[in-house]
């Protein structure tokens, strides 16, 4: 059975902070052998909703050039 | 908070997929992107269930992107459309590591995106395939991949 998930933007940016440093702490522990620098990338990615203006294609512009 | 053009794009396959009523996963790296992993990638991949309806369709699609589908190569089943802001790959009935498209759908996930709805291949099943295809660019995106799928675990835990 396929899950649903929804990716609607967070509405309460205070929430959104206060929530991402908790769940930093706690990851910090849970998975210790995990890069600082990754971890901050996967949260804030995982945080950023639909919509919010990421860029993910790369397109080549001439041979060995690629730009969002 | 605006849309980029990319999920304006991504956005704009979804609408096409629903219209033609095409039967598709979106997969490979897009399929990450849309549950929340920092990665790129150059095209977007559709994993199409392979049947006579869905190949009518694929015109139809072709011309809901504007562009008609080609063949990538003799060595492959895979078309492309080259639609203007990504090329969209359609892939047929099976990705390497032996998934088929039953089993990746009864895995699948289901996002709306603010009134479409994605029906994407699971990040595991991701990481199978990319581990399975096994080229360099598939390869340089697994640890990332990995660390991501191993992050959504940990904050599912209680």
């Amino acid at each position: 059975m396929a899950q649903k998930v929804s990716a609607q933007p967070e509405t309460n940016p205070h929430a959104t902070v206060d929530a991402l440093t908790a769940a930093k702490l706690r990851l910090q522990s849970l998975l210790p052998d995990m890069d600082p620098g990754d971890l901050d990338l996967i949260l804030t990615s995982l945080q950023r909703p639909f919509g919010s203006g990421r860029r993910f294609f790369l397109r080549e512009v001439r041979p060995g050039v690629r730009v969002f | 908070m605006s849309a980029s053009s990319d999920e304006s794009f991504v956005l704009e396959v979804l609408a096409a997929l629903e219209q033609t009523k095409l039967e598709a996963l979106v997969v490979g790296s897009v399929a990450a992107v849309l549950q929340g992993s920092p990665v790129t990638t150059q095209d977007l991949d559709l994993l199409v269930r392979d049947t006579p309806s869905n190949r009518q369709k694929i015109g139809q699609l072709g011309h809901c992107l504007g562009a008609r589908p080609r063949e990538v190569s003799s060595l492959t089943n895979v078309l492309r459309i080259d639609a203007a802001s990504a090329p969209v790959d359609l892939l047929f009935d099976r990705l390497p590591g032996g998934l088929s498209f039953e089993s990746l759908r009864s895995r699948s996930i289901v996002i709306d995106l603010g009134g479409r709805i994605a029906r994407v291949a699971s990040l595991e099943d991701v990481i199978l395939s990319k581990e399975a295809a096994g080229r360099p660019k598939d390869h340089a995106q697994l640890p990332i991949l990995r660390d991501t799928l191993r992050v959504k675990k940990a904050l599912a835990k209680p």
